[in-house]
């Protein structure tokens, strides 16, 4: 036994030495190297390509330039100005923090008593939320226009189209923000819940003062997602915005795709602009994020 | 909430009411918590089913009309003969995969018969299948669509929603374009990122970044790079590599026609137009499945490669026999979450569709947002998205019996 481990200490790093140093294996890592740029390339390009084009004349995008002579900042202001996004911009940012508002809201409730207390039929509403996942948008997206007009149930107000409300309270909660709280909160030790509960502890307390400043990672995550989700959504405003007053960037752009036709420079500025937001968020949260799923159930 | 355990404990006569209290409390206190998620779920997830079923068997259009029952779904189908030739068919299908597995199973006793018993039966199925796709798709008389030889015989089967059947293809095409590859390229890249490399957490940055971006936005980009005009990007990489300026998003025509084949019916395959919009699904979804295959390539312990290596495998040895198996969970669960999503594909297929691609880039989702969105067909709209929900929970259903088998739990 004693002289097997000898061998295996002494055999393996020895082998080890011998693979890195061998013509085989630079080349390996060279050719895993050209693969991963490739790869990278073709990931990087529509965004190259946006943000070039966006900067160029009408008359260079008609030439197929690939670099624009003088960047020309002004596409900007003018798409900005010509697809009315000053307003869309506006109403994004405030439909976007709404909906993570209530979303952290219900999602951090939920998952809490889903991963931490047992109540009764607790197994049968969890997969009830889980089975959500499954629907396509395709069979709730008319009862919901339905529901939004005030034709189902008397809403408060009448109607909700056009209004801040049709926007952001159907996607204040959602099955894959709970899942991954729940996974998460229930593998908090139980000491801790018992030591609280000792200290005179009950439930929102416990949940308040330990559980959520250990909680970083997944609410950074389920952050992003909300963030993308309500930032990107695209249908479901389309329906239920008739009017400007509360139509978002992402319907604004797509009236502007129609507006702005051959002036393929000034609709690149209008989806850089579309993108600014997204990319904050995702360099800001880039780090919690990646620690979330690899803390989580998310790898299935 | 501590004077009761303290009472609890000095006075244990009182132990079992103030238990009770607790259990009450406790369970109050689940309750309310789960409560506003619940609201907006059912309301907004779970409300919608039923009252779709509802509105799909009322001819409705903007407003509740006369009560129909199942007409709108005798619409999709055309006659209820084809509907039962399609159930029987798929049934068979199941019935010969069954049969499969059990000569698996005892191997002793006639394997070979029983496998060439299944594999007769998965042939009936899918001929009754075929057929009834016909028929529902033409109409006509079963021998018109090929099945039995004498002439003239037979009822006339009136025909279906051809559209919609010809969605469900788009459908399929699109999601088995799509998810073998993002699957398969994303687990090479997660796997090459898990050697060492240099850099690590820059690429797979850079690979999730199409998945985070608006598929509006991209989708925009990617009309303009895929333009029909001589100059576009794609076209100039295809004048690279000296081959005529493709057509693209505006290409009706089957891939395989476009290289010169000669295949009619579901094997002609996708239309270029379809085949632009799958590599779009395919550069969005790369970099979600390299994430999550990454975090599942941390799980595996290292221990596993060590003696593997010792034991002279080689790296491709290694990913065969030990990542791929170890990584079937999350493999699986990708999959199943790829293969939903194509069903629930909508946005970037809006905005890159073509007038001019006709209806070989509609997919059911666009369909059914077509018919109720433009034409205010709301009850044959909500039909046809039932039966939808139904085709994703019988493939999910199938998934999960075929790959769930072979998943390996560490």
């Amino acid at each position: 036994m004693a002289n097997l481990s000898q061998a295996i200490n002494v055999s393996a790093p020895v082998k080890k030495l011998k693979s890195k140093n061998s013509f085989g294996y630079v080349i390996g890592r060279v050719l895993l190297y050209l693969l991963l740029i490739f790869a990278a390339f073709i990931c990087l390009f529509p965004f190259y390509w946006m943000i070039s084009t966006s900067l160029m004349t009408l008359g260079e995008t008609i030439n197929k330039k690939f670099i624009p002579e003088i960047p020309q900042w002004v596409n900007y202001a003018d798409a900005w100005k010509q697809a009315k996004f000053g307003k869309y911009f506006m109403n994004s940012v405030l439909i976007t923090l709404g909906t993570l508002a209530g979303l952290l809201f219900t999602s951090i409730l939920a998952g809490y008593a889903f991963g931490r207390i047992d109540f009764k039929g607790k197994n049968l509403v969890f997969a009830l939320f889980l089975a959500t996942m499954m629907i396509p948008e395709s069979v709730t997206i008319i009862p919901n226009l339905l529901m939004i007009r005030g034709n189902i149930l008397p809403l408060p107000g009448g109607s909700w189209l056009n209004t801040y409300w049709a926007l952001t309270v159907p996607f204040m909660a959602n099955a894959f923000s709970i899942f991954l709280l729940k996974q998460f909160f229930s593998q908090v030790p139980k000491e801790l819940w018992d030591a609280a509960r000792i200290d005179g502890c009950d439930h929102m307390r416990f949940l308040i003062q330990v559980v959520l400043p250990i909680s970083k990672a997944p609410i950074m995550t389920i952050l992003l997602f909300g963030f993308t989700g309500a930032w990107n959504a695209f249908t479901w405003p389309l329906l239920v915005t008739t009017k400007d007053v509360w139509r978002p960037l992402m319907v604004g752009l797509w009236g502007f795709v129609n507006e702005a036709g051959p002036e393929t420079h000034l609709l690149m500025a209008g989806a850089v602009i579309t993108l600014l937001p997204i990319l904050v968020i995702y360099f800001l949260t880039q780090k919690q994020f990646t620690q979330g799923i690899a803390t989580t159930g998310l790898k299935g | 909430m501590t004077e009761e355990i303290v009472e609890v404990m000095v006075n244990p006569e009182k132990k079992k009411g103030s238990l009770k209290a607790l259990y009450l409390k406790e369970q109050l206190t689940g309750y309310l918590f789960v409560l506003p998620a619940f609201i907006i779920v059912f309301v907004f997830g779970l409300f919608p089913i039923g009252y779709s079923v509802y509105m799909s068997l009322f001819n409705w259009q903007v407003t509740k009309g006369k009560f129909v029952g199942a007409d709108n779904y005798l619409k999709i189908f055309g006659d209820w003969r084809s509907l039962i030739l399609l159930v029987v068919g798929i049934g068979l299908v199941i019935f010969g995969f069954w049969v499969w597995r059990n000569a698996f199973k005892n191997q002793k006793h006639g394997a070979i018969i029983s496998k060439i018993v299944s594999l007769v039966i998965i042939l009936v199925g899918l001929i009754f299948f075929s057929t009834s796709w016909r028929l529902m798709s033409e109409g006509g008389t079963l021998i018109k669509a090929g099945w039995l030889a004498r002439e003239g015989a037979g009822p006339i089967i009136a025909k279906g929603n051809k559209d919609f059947l010809n969605s469900l293809m788009v459908t399929l095409y699109y999601a088995l374009g799509t998810v073998p590859a993002e699957i398969i390229i994303g687990m090479v890249i997660a796997y090459i990122l898990y050697q060492g490399i240099k850099g690590k957490e820059i690429f797979r940055m850079i690979f999730f970044l199409p998945y985070v971006t608006p598929a509006v936005t991209t989708a925009v980009v990617f009309q303009i790079i895929f333009s029909n005009r001589p100059t576009s990007i794609a076209n100039t990489v295809v004048g690279l590599l000296g081959m005529d300026p493709l057509r693209w998003r505006f290409e009706p025509k089957p891939v395989t026609t476009l290289l010169g084949m000669n295949l009619t019916g579901f094997w002609s395959g996708p239309s270029l137009a379809l085949v632009t919009i799958i590599l779009f699904g395919i550069w969005t979804y790369i970099g979600y499945n390299t994430v999550i295959f990454l975090a599942g390539l941390g799980n595996v312990p290292k221990e596993v490669y060590e003696a593997a290596e010792m034991d002279g495998a080689t790296r491709g040895d290694m990913f065969r026999h030990i990542t791929v198996p170890m990584l079937s969970p999350v493999t699986f669960y990708l999959t199943l979450v790829a293969f939903i999503g194509t069903f629930k594909a909508f946005n970037h297929i809006y905005v890159m569709r073509t007038p001019s691609a006709q209806d070989s880039v509609i997919t059911t989702s666009l369909m059914i947002w077509d018919r109720f969105y433009k034409a205010n067909q709301y009850s044959i709209a909500t039909s046809q998205a039932i039966v939808l929900f139904l085709v994703i929970l019988g493939l999910t259903f199938a998934q999960n019996k075929l790959m769930g088998e072979r998943v390996f739990y560490g």
